[in-house]
């Protein structure tokens, strides 16, 4: 298993831990809170926490891992590519997850959420560039 | 991998690009004075997202990797799967862009009947193949 898709699958897991954390915590009617503040995890960015640090991480993880090989000299594509697509995805959600409850909270969050828009959509592109050439029949 | 599997993963990397992409405008509305129309992107993006990508990249993997028949086909008919494209994709379209466009429950709901029958296409393939391997 290549080390980009370690830190994929293991990232997928922590983001699993921490969604399932803030369900239960929500289900119970206790705010999930950031520590100091009034800021309240809002549902989207629940819901966010599941599919895009979750399934997304494992999905992107085990495809660069699984797929048809490059060439034989780039077996899995893009190593820079690959990065981009891991940071854009993984640091594009923290910020959201700081951003967008600080934002209901009126307490700023902009620039993080705009950052973390522009990141996330770095990191898918950069997935689907980095896979397609590999996405082929024998 | 074979052909039909590469027209479903590379159709599903579209509905990827497509629906990060709105997911990208959708999180911007939030923090910028983006037209309040941006919104009605959400069922579209969702649509992408969970259908068009998860769902379709599930199907095409499975399609490739699902163990094989020791006769020809070795995958079995592939016109079920064929038909689970076709009819998902046109699902995703319909039910995704009819709602963001403010189209007829009508469409939504055939969008949605169109997902199903791409569903029960597939199911229809790939259940034989759920097995032991030389079985």
């Amino acid at each position: 298993m290549p080390p980009i898709t370690r830190w994929f699958v293991r990232s997928a897991l922590v983001w699993l831990l921490l969604t399932l954390a803030t369900g239960i915590l929500l289900a119970s009617g206790v705010a999930v809170r950031l520590p100091g503040t009034e800021v309240v995890v809002p549902y989207p960015t629940y819901l966010h926490l599941l599919t895009v640090g979750w399934l997304t991480n494992l999905i992107f993880g085990v495809a660069f891992w699984m797929f048809p090989r490059h060439t034989a000299d780039h077996l899995r594509g893009s190593e820079m590519l690959g990065w981009t697509s891991y940071a854009g995805l993984n640091v594009g959600l923290l910020l959201r997850l700081i951003g967008e409850p600080a934002l209901l909270a009126g307490a700023g969050g902009r620039t993080l959420l705009l950052l973390s828009a522009g990141l996330q959509l770095l990191g898918g592109w950069a997935f689907v560039l980095n896979i397609w050439p590999r996405v082929k029949a024998k | 991998m074979p052909a039909l599997s590469v027209l479903l993963v590379r159709t599903a990397l579209c509905w990827l690009a497509a629906g990060v992409a709105m997911g990208a405008l959708l999180l911007s509305a939030k923090a910028s004075p983006l037209p309040a129309g941006v919104f009605r992107l959400f069922h579209f993006h969702s649509e992408a997202v969970l259908v068009g990508w998860m769902v379709q990249l599930t199907m095409g993997v499975a399609w490739w990797i699902l163990p094989k028949y020791s006769r020809l086909p070795e995958r079995g008919p592939a016109a079920p799967v064929w038909a689970a494209w076709l009819l998902l994709n046109a699902g995703v379209l319909l039910a995704g862009a009819g709602r963001s466009v403010g189209a007829s429950d009508g469409l939504v709901m055939t969008g949605r009947a169109a997902e199903l029958l791409a569903a029960v296409a597939f199911a229809s393939a790939a259940w034989p193949r759920v097995k032991a391997f030389g079985e």
